[in-house]
């Protein structure tokens, strides 16, 4: 059991978490701390609770129990103001979910402008930069219907970071794409990576987990059962259950 | 035969330049239309935004049972009925102007309509689209307005304009309260030349052309939306 005091110092700490949909417990009990440049790959069967537990992170699903301390504040108060926090936690879905209505511009600076009040030319000189750092910088002012998935999904990447997060949330982000195009998305985040942003990745990719995470997180019926680091997790891992997952996936 | 047709035209519609009733009941039809429209336009928009709101936040308790109330009383009563009761229990004591009663009792009607049609625009947008803006940082408000908002009303447009065209002929009831509209207009008429048949073809035909006019722009904006759709 942790100390439910102090927040420590990790980036995110995560105490006590619960969530359940009814009467039905998605997730019991979970405690975990994300320290500041961490990679951690969640992993696990589906219906397990992944997205479950990376959507609480940010609240999109509202936690039924327990507390998230995100840079020191306990962000399940509910008198603290999500949206101030959700700006420092990027966050890229399995769908892209970029916004059809806008320009690859637009859809990178919409958000910066107004929240961060940052100039238009500021906004755009900053999404060029990273646009450029992707490839995909002769785009700018295509539409997203306009791109591939594969490249739409990079574009969902810049525009989280456009707002400079402290930490970068992935649901599941290469699972809705064809397969020739999941390289060049777990390509800029390995990048990403490199460029130590602290990351929790929910993911399938076990090649991806092993190559660039630094942490493991096995998880199953609604919990963590087993973390390590990716060489011990894939090579002897100690619990049953993640032998039998292993066993199946790779 | 040529000449029967000739002498009931002038009969109907030159005599005592009885072709008023009809322009004159033409233009009330129309504004009670079109400002029956915007009224029914501004409502059913906060309706449907309270009603959302509502689904998303689960603020705002009171003023969207009172949405529910409104919906389920509105589209559970014949719109003559609820005309009838507006003019003759709601302003019965007071002196006021018909055509201004028509145009409320019109526009909470088709508010009702257009709330339902808004929402159902607001539904269409995937969930993950209000995911992606509120994870950026934006307020439930900010969501709406730059996401949410922009998708639905480009999609709600050709609806809104089905109703508008069912509004326009539902008005003509409007004789209901007295008031001269193009339906009454041609009652009018035959009730002074004792024909009917012309009159009241006059009427149908007029509706049908303003009717054609209408599907034929919605047509055109539906392609243009089409085209624009990426």
């Amino acid at each position: 059991m942790k100390d439910n005091n102090a927040a420590s110092n990790a980036l995110i700490s995560v105490q006590s978490l619960k969530k359940s949909f009814g009467d039905k417990d998605v997730l019991t009990d979970i405690s975990v701390d994300v320290n500041k440049g961490d990679v951690v790959c969640v992993i696990g069967p589906s219906g397990s609770g992944k997205s479950t537990f990376l959507r609480c992170l940010n609240r999109l699903e509202e936690p039924t129990g327990g507390h998230i301390f995100f840079e020191g504040v306990d962000i399940c108060d509910p008198k603290v103001d999500i949206d101030m926090h959700r700006r420092k936690m990027g966050m890229v879905f399995q769908q892209f979910n970029l916004f059809p209505h806008m320009t690859i511009m637009k859809n990178l600076t919409v958000a910066p402008i107004k929240l961060l009040s940052l100039s238009q030319e500021e906004a755009e000189s900053y999404a060029r930069e990273l646009l450029s750092k992707v490839g995909l910088l002769d785009r700018a002012g295509d539409y997203p219907m306009q791109l591939s998935g594969g490249q739409q999904q990079r574009i969902a990447i810049v525009r989280a970071l456009c707002m400079k997060p402290d930490v970068m949330l992935f649901d599941e982000p290469t699972s809705a794409l064809d397969p020739e195009m999941v390289g060049e998305v777990l390509s800029v985040m390995k990048d990403l990576a490199h460029e130590k942003m602290t990351m929790v990745v929910v993911t399938h990719e076990m090649g991806f987990a092993r190559e660039v995470a630094n942490r493991i997180m096995f998880m199953d019926e609604g919990r963590f059962i087993e973390e390590a680091a990716p060489e011990e997790f894939f090579v002897s891992p100690k619990n049953e259950r993640t032998r039998l997952f292993l066993s199946k996936v790779l | 035969m040529w000449e029967n047709f000739k002498s009931q035209f002038i009969l109907n519609f030159v005599d005592d330049n009885r072709w008023h009733y009809l322009t004159d009941g033409l233009f009330i039809t129309l504004e009670i239309t079109v400002f029956a429209a915007l009224l029914g336009l501004v409502l059913g928009f906060i309706i449907a935004v309270i009603r959302h709101n509502h689904e998303k936040t689960g603020k705002l308790k009171i003023a969207n049972a009172l949405c529910s109330l409104y919906l389920t009383i509105i589209r559970g009563t014949p719109v003559v009925v609820q005309l009838m009761i507006i003019y003759f229990v709601v302003f019965g004591s007071v002196r006021i102007d018909k055509v201004l009663v028509a145009v409320i009792a019109f526009g909470i009607n088709s508010g009702a309509y257009q709330a339902e049609i808004f929402r159902s625009g607001i539904q269409s947008i995937p969930k993950g689209q209000y995911e992606a803006g509120r994870t950026l940082g934006f307020s439930y408000r900010q969501t709406m307005l730059t996401v949410i908002m922009p998708q639905a009303l480009r999609s709600v447009v050709p609806t809104l304009l089905n109703e508008l065209i069912a509004l326009l002929k539902e008005t003509s009831v409007a004789g209901y309260i007295a008031l001269g509209d193009l339906t009454k207009g041609g009652d009018i008429i035959r009730s002074r030349t004792y024909s009917a048949f012309m009159p009241l073809i006059a009427v149908a035909l007029i509706y049908l052309t303003l009717v054609l006019i209408m599907e034929s722009i919605v047509k055109r904006i539906e392609r243009r939306l089409k085209k624009n759709e990426r």
